[in-house]
């Protein structure tokens, strides 16, 4: 019995703040906005609503195939993000090392024409890690070098990577201002790359219309490498060693500082696949607008996967899914599908306080998981 | 205690497979049951899944990413459709919109009303241009309106919505030109990197220059690029801020949110008891800049709603034309300048939008 208890507890915070979001989503949706028909018309409405985002996500081969093309990115940035938890650092910085994988990967892929297929997108993957890696790694040496917290600095350089790309594609001005290095010189007033060549693209598993790569295998493969290598290797013993206890970390021999500095050029390549994936993949160019939206999510995607590997894949999975269904949703039941967004900022909100879900549900809290909730110990180090 | 905590966990999970399976196997109820249609809830499900009769006429609309109710162009095409639908008698169940979230999902929500069976689909704004000609090459079947999507290549499913900007901004600098006590008139504009705001421009010069042609006319395009150009109200107030001192008492703004920005420089102007004016551009601004209200006299127009149901006419009685399609252009309601605004003018510019309309009045712009 108390190995089934093992097992089920840290499902259980996720399983409840899903529930309690879904719930408090429903009334949200049964007594805002569209007030007209009876009490139960009103409560069927959410219902009706969460009918059309399942059939949205799974009801179709389209809808399928959408639900992994939203969760391949997301279960990348995820992992980013659980990984540096995992070493007590929070990565904000998913957002930007997401943009600069996207950027280094684009580089290498719309280049060197004439190199065979697979070594050519092998080429841009990893470059894709590498920028996303070098945009982790610099949060990581200021905070061992100089005490700089990895909070406001993955934060800051959000910014800057957002800018960088920017300039990278820009398409100049009229008056004298340079285009950037990776603008795609027919494409007039827009500002984006020429398309990666067909030798950098990820292969279609389904083609149009349904548009899924092989991306969510090497994600998953991921998933697996670094649930390996947390739980299996010296590595990621002091990687969660160090997350724990810092102090005690280091009185064991642990080399701290290295850790760290490791800990997030890891969250950051993870990261910068995921641009990679994204762009090689799906876009085949990059331009400003595809963002990093993901990366802010793999924040949530990472606290409802309770920052454990193989969490975060059904986490991701499920934010997928709810993206995909959402445009259905808003299809069959007029409900504006900010309504998902609104669902899932109320799961964040759950999960990093979970002593919201203990009240609720008049559950007495295990003094251990409080002790390793992930939002606990912000700040400390 | 440790049992019923269980226990409670148990139930817990139970909820849970209960809605997710509940939810799997609902779709069914309502499609069985679409003739009882006492309220929206059991039809709406209903004409999501079940296949059209083919003669129902169904019309779907792809927003930009942004809102329906963005009080600009996803707005004013939404409402070309429901003024259709609801002349034409239709069923509420028949036309729907999808809100784009993100740049990716354009094809996937048009073809959310492809596979719905869909006869019309609109998009709207010009990011769409591309994967609208994807989808309308694709389903030949389905006619496609693309607002604001100039079509190099004719497609014969698929007709660009687009405006004579040129005749708007004609329409604004003879406006312009009247309501000037100085003789100076200004433009305050986006990039002339894109050809809707030359024309938006070219038209605004003659326009003024022909009801005098001695006007100082101070037009000027963002310097930036496109990333920046529509984006820069700082630089729309400083603008427009210049051409105030240089003595400019009417400023047209034409270039999103840098346009935005030289209406409500003018409007402060004008609070602190200017006597100057502003015109806004593409939907009527009144609505969208409320700041602008103490200058806002009209907005050099495209007229998204009427060109839309123009199209939807059309395409329900088979004669969809392909290609381009010009929607009108116009000037916005002068809402609180109604009396500012002298019966003469409002009959020269209505004169005036008569001989564009029957090519009578030219605006120099592409010949």
């Amino acid at each position: 019995m108390q190995s089934i208890r093992r097992f089920i507890r840290p499902l259980l915070i996720p399983f409840l703040a899903i529930l309690s979001a879904l719930i408090v989503g429903g009334l949200i949706m049964a007594f805002f906005g569209d007030t007209s028909g009876t009490l139960m018309e009103r409560l069927w409405r959410p219902v009706r609503a969460y009918q059309s985002l399942f059939e949205g996500a799974f009801g179709s081969g389209r809808g399928l195939s959408t639900t992994i093309r939203k969760m391949t990115p997301l279960l990348l940035t995820g992992l980013s993000v659980a990984v540096a938890f995992k070493a007590g650092l929070f990565n904000i910085g998913a957002s930007g090392q997401f943009v600069m994988g996207s950027v280094f990967s684009v580089a290498v892929g719309i280049n060197f024409p004439g190199l065979p297929p697979f070594i050519h997108l092998s080429l841009a993957l990893l470059a894709g890690m590498l920028g996303g890696a070098i945009w982790g790694a610099i949060p990581g040496l200021l905070k061992v070098y100089t005490g700089a917290h990895e909070v406001i600095v993955t934060i800051m350089l959000n910014y800057v990577a957002a800018l960088f790309a920017g300039w990278t594609v820009y398409a100049g001005g009229t008056q004298g201002q340079q285009p950037g290095p990776l603008w795609d010189t027919t494409a007039g007033p827009i500002s984006e790359t020429p398309d990666v060549l067909a030798s950098a693209r990820i292969p279609w598993i389904f083609g149009p219309p349904y548009r899924v790569h092989y991306g969510i295998l090497i994600a998953l493969a991921v998933a697996v490498f670094i649930w390996w290598l947390l739980y299996k290797t010296t590595v990621g013993f002091e990687i969660r060693t160090v997350g724990q206890n810092m102090k005690a970390a280091r009185y064991a021999g642990i080399r701290v500082r290295w850790t760290i500095i490791f800990a997030m050029i890891l969250a950051g390549g993870l990261a910068g696949l995921a641009g990679g994936i994204e762009t090689l993949g799906l876009n085949h160019k990059f331009a400003p607008e595809f963002g990093g939206g993901v990366g802010f999510d793999g924040i949530t995607v990472a606290l409802l996967g309770q920052t454990h590997p193989l969490g975060v894949i059904f986490a991701s999975f499920l934010f997928g899914a709810m993206d995909a269904g959402a445009a259905k949703l808003q299809f069959d039941t007029r409900i504006a599908q900010d309504i998902v967004q609104v669902i899932q900022a109320l799961v964040l909100a759950f999960v990093a306080a979970p002593t919201i879900i203990y009240t609720i549900f008049r559950m007495k809290p295990d003094p251990e998981e409080v002790e390793s909730a992930p939002t606990v110990n912000w700040g400390a180090g | 205690m440790r049992v019923s905590k269980r226990s409670f966990y148990l139930v817990a999970l139970l909820a849970i497979a209960a809605m997710l399976f509940g939810a799997c196997a609902a779709p069914v109820a309502p499609t069985e049951a679409p003739a009882d249609d006492s309220g929206a809830a059991a039809s709406d499900a209903a004409a999501g899944d079940a296949e059209a009769a083919p003669s129902d006429f169904q019309i779907g609309l792809v927003t930009d990413v942004g809102r329906i109710n963005d009080r600009s162009f996803n707005q004013s095409a939404w409402e070309g459709v429901v003024q259709f639908a609801e002349a034409a008698g239709m069923s509420e169940d028949n036309y729907r919109y999808i809100e784009t979230q993100d740049s990716k999902d354009y094809a996937d929500n048009m073809q959310q009303f492809i596979d719905n069976g869909y006869n019309v689909i609109v998009t709207v704004g010009f990011a769409l241009a591309d994967a609208t000609l994807t989808a309308a090459q694709e389903n030949p079947d389905i006619y496609f309106i693309g607002v604001d999507q100039f079509q190099a290549e004719e497609v014969p499913n698929l007709t660009g919505l687009i405006f004579h900007e040129d005749q708007s901004g004609y329409l604004a600098g003879v406006l312009a030109a009247r309501l000037t006590q100085s003789g100076t008139i200004a433009a305050v504009l986006g990039t002339d990197l894109v050809p809707p705001v030359v024309a938006f421009n070219e038209g605004y010069i003659t326009g003024a220059q022909s009801v005098n042609p001695d006007i100082n006319i101070i037009s000027t395009y963002h310097p930036g690029g496109m990333d920046v150009a529509f984006v820069d109200p700082e630089w729309g107030a400083n603008t427009a801020k210049q051409a105030l001192d240089q003595g400019a008492d009417v400023v047209f703004g034409a270039g999103g949110l840098t346009g935005n920005g030289a209406l409500q420089e003018v409007a402060v102007a004008a609070e602190g008891g200017a006597q100057v004016y502003c015109i806004g551009v593409d939907s009527d601004q009144w609505e969208t800049v409320p700041a602008a209200h103490p200058c806002l006299v009209s907005s050099a127009m495209k007229l998204i709603t009427p060109g839309v149901g123009e199209l939807l006419t059309a395409a329900q009685n088979g004669e969809f034309p392909g290609g381009n399609y010009y929607g009108g252009s116009g000037l916005a309601p002068f809402h609180d300048f109604e009396d500012s605004v002298p019966q003469e003018i409002k009959d020269e510019l209505a004169q005036t939008k008569a001989g564009l309309d029957d090519g009578s009045v030219t605006t120099g712009y592409g010949q």
